[in-house]
């Protein structure tokens, strides 16, 4: 098998198609639930809903994720709330500040921003791989995850685990060579982005929708989100 | 048969605001742990999340390509009667609605509104439990859940009129305000109804309670039956505007207030003008405007706690009024319960729980945890402004042989009055 060749095709063709699938998929899922309707809420206001959606916002985003004992039910959820919290901040760290998927971004929209230093990368990469294989083994044994656990949900594991892995090992420069684990990185990553219309994984886009719909009845009844 | 009622009821449900949230779901479970039917009982189904299953099955199989794909490949069965029947008891008997699970999902989905459309499904097929649905038929039928007739009304109203010697104005024409209480006040709880009428005479209020609305509590809301929702809340609106009056105030009930304040607007015409109180914020503006006169430190003899309802409290914002005047009442014994205001535990027996005799052994497991938090404060009394939940109270420490005395926040109020 020609390696430069399947890299050729995983890089161009592969890529560009799996972008399009995602991005034509998602705008579809997104028109569609916009297109379902929405029903203005006519009960008078008690306090501002727009303080609401902005508090629920900071304190996802800035308290919870850091100050987990804040409320009293992380206590007995601490691994979900933890390994959750690391996975998605390193997905962040890499996506957005690793070199090579900086160059991605400046060759997709022509801007680009200084990277962090490889080991700052490479200790963040680490720890979303670990904490997605916890979260694995927590999804393999807690009671209500193994129920809530179907088919999709593993697929969803699968597809998220092997740009990580893949990409990690590329940067690390192991066992590999350079055209093969690429092709592979790439692949998977295709594989990904064509799933993501189809699974759960789209949440990154309806988490705008239900926290800022959580935020607003917050708001409206003055309560703290 | 049954099914397709329940599922033309989710289509028809389905809007946006449902389709988005059940989309941002992660299945990242949290939610379980701010449940305290699993909480107690440890059972996985009692996930909030998993309760929205007929929901969420309804909305992907008919509107997700992802929902047809897992149909066509048979990776998920379309909804059968015995679904239906399965889900009816966790629904029903395991969830009060409380909406606590909102608050620790990362995601921010509310689930205590989604759930309460899978509930409506429910009724609209007829998979009610048989003591909830018993309850419905006699408040449609007699006007009251616990089948007081209008002649056992005007008798009781008369008996509490003689026995705490207060004046309670029935159907008075130019009164300002409808007070509507609960059945569960006037058969179990008529101190709590006589305080009220006290406050409100003290503070020279222009009240009047009505023959016609005279139940506040809505089990139509409890089943979630939107017709019946509906009309029991007609009832009220209906004698509102035959009486010309300004203010309706909602004694202590927490899903009539939820009911009246949030939803009627959303579902009903309402009378123009007229505004939606609960009793609790109402004792409080009286006091603050200085209507009403307190004795300072009435209740400072023994530690008093404060429980927080859900849909008054974490559903309705009325979270400081209550403390403002307990800190009036009891400035130095007043101690809080942790978790407290918005993140407080319900009490197991709303959302029409505690009227299912089935669901007993559910809400006795969830209160014990209640009583653990009043236990890990010694609290010797405990004040709530919800008489569903005070029954609740009442019932469970009987069963468990506490000594912990249980007030509404009226009754307390009125003692105290100056």
């Amino acid at each position: 098998m020609d390696w430069t060749e399947i890299l050729r095709f995983s890089r161009g063709p592969l890529l560009h198609v799996a972008m399009m699938i995602f991005i034509v998929g998602m705008s579809y899922r997104l028109v569609k639930v916009i297109l379902l309707g929405w029903e203005r809420d006519r009960a008078a206001n008690k306090g501002s809903k727009l303080w609401g959606v902005i508090l629920n916002y900071l304190k996802g985003l800035l308290v919870l994720p850091f100050i987990p004992w804040v409320r009293r039910t992380f206590r007995n959820n601490a691994l979900t709330f933890i390994a959750g919290g690391l996975f998605h901040l390193s997905l962040f760290v890499v996506l957005a500040f690793g070199t090579a998927h900086i160059l991605v971004w400046k060759s997709l929209f022509g801007i680009s921003w200084k990277s962090l230093p490889t080991p700052v990368v490479a200790f963040f990469s680490a720890a979303g791989i670990i904490s997605l294989i916890v979260l694995l083994i927590n999804r393999l044994t807690h009671p209500v995850l193994k129920l809530l656990t179907k088919l999709p949900i593993w697929i969803n594991w699968v597809m998220v685990f092997l740009p990580m892995i893949t990409g990690f090992i590329m940067a690390r420069h192991l066992w590999f060579r350079y055209e093969v684990i690429f092709s592979l990185h790439l692949i998977s990553v295709s594989l990904l982005l064509i799933w993501i219309p189809l699974g759960r994984i789209s949440h990154f886009l309806f988490y705008f929708f239900s926290k800022t719909i959580h935020g607003a009845q917050a708001g409206k009844r003055a309560i703290m989100p | 048969m049954k099914t397709q009622l329940a599922i033309n009821t989710y289509l028809k449900e389905t809007g946006g605001w449902v389709a988005s949230q059940l989309e941002a779901c992660t299945r990242c479970g949290i939610c379980a742990e701010a449940c305290h039917f699993y909480q107690a009982l440890g059972n996985p189904e009692y996930a909030p999340i998993w309760k929205l299953e007929p929901l969420r099955r309804a909305y992907e199989q008919r509107f997700t390509v992802a929902g047809k794909l897992k149909l066509a490949l048979g990776l998920e069965k379309k909804l059968t009667d015995a679904d239906l029947e399965h889900w009816s008891k966790i629904v029903y008997e395991a969830c009060t609605v409380c909406n606590k699970c909102a608050h620790v999902c990362p995601m921010g989905i509310e689930l205590g509104p989604l759930i309460h459309e899978v509930r409506a499904g429910m009724a609209a097929a007829g998979v009610v439990p048989g003591d909830l649905a018993e309850a419905t038929e006699k408040q449609k039928t007699i006007g009251s859940p616990l089948g007081v007739t209008d002649e056992m009304w005007r008798e009781r109203i008369d008996w509490i009129t003689d026995e705490w010697e207060v004046d309670i104005p029935v159907d008075k024409a130019g009164a300002e305000t409808l007070v509507v209480f609960t059945s569960i006040e006037l058969m179990k709880f008529p101190d709590n109804l006589a305080a009220i009428a006290q406050i409100l005479n003290k503070a020279g209020e222009n009240w009047t309670a009505s023959s016609k609305g005279r139940e506040v509590v809505n089990f139509g809301y409890f089943e979630a039956d939107e017709e019946l929702t509906k009309l029991f809340m007609y009832r009220v609106f209906r004698a509102a505007e035959e009486l010309g009056v300004k203010k309706i105030v909602i004694s202590e009930c927490g899903h009539a207030y939820d009911a009246f304040r949030w939803t009627a607007p959303n579902i009903m015409k309402v009378p123009k003008g007229v505004e939606i109180l609960h009793i609790s914020e109402y004792i409080h503006e009286l006091w603050k405007t200085g209507r009403i006169k307190l004795k300072e430190g009435a209740f400072d003899s023994e530690t008093i706690t404060f429980h927080d309802s859900c849909k008054i409290q974490r559903r309705g914002g009325i979270i400081k009024q209550p403390r403002e005047l307990l800190k009036v009442l009891a400035p130095t014994s007043f101690k809080e319960m942790t978790p407290n205001k918005a993140q407080a535990m319900c009490c197991g027996g709303g959302g029409g729980v505690i009227s299912i005799k089935e669901a007993d052994a559910n809400r006795y497991a969830v209160f014990k945890m209640k009583l653990e938090q009043l236990q890990e404060i010694k609290a010797q009394s405990v004040c709530m402004v919800c008489s569903n939940c005070r029954l609740q109270f009442v019932d469970s420490l009987a069963h468990f042989n506490s000594t912990v005395k249980v007030h509404g926040l009226a009754e307390l109020v009125a003692k105290a009055l100056v």
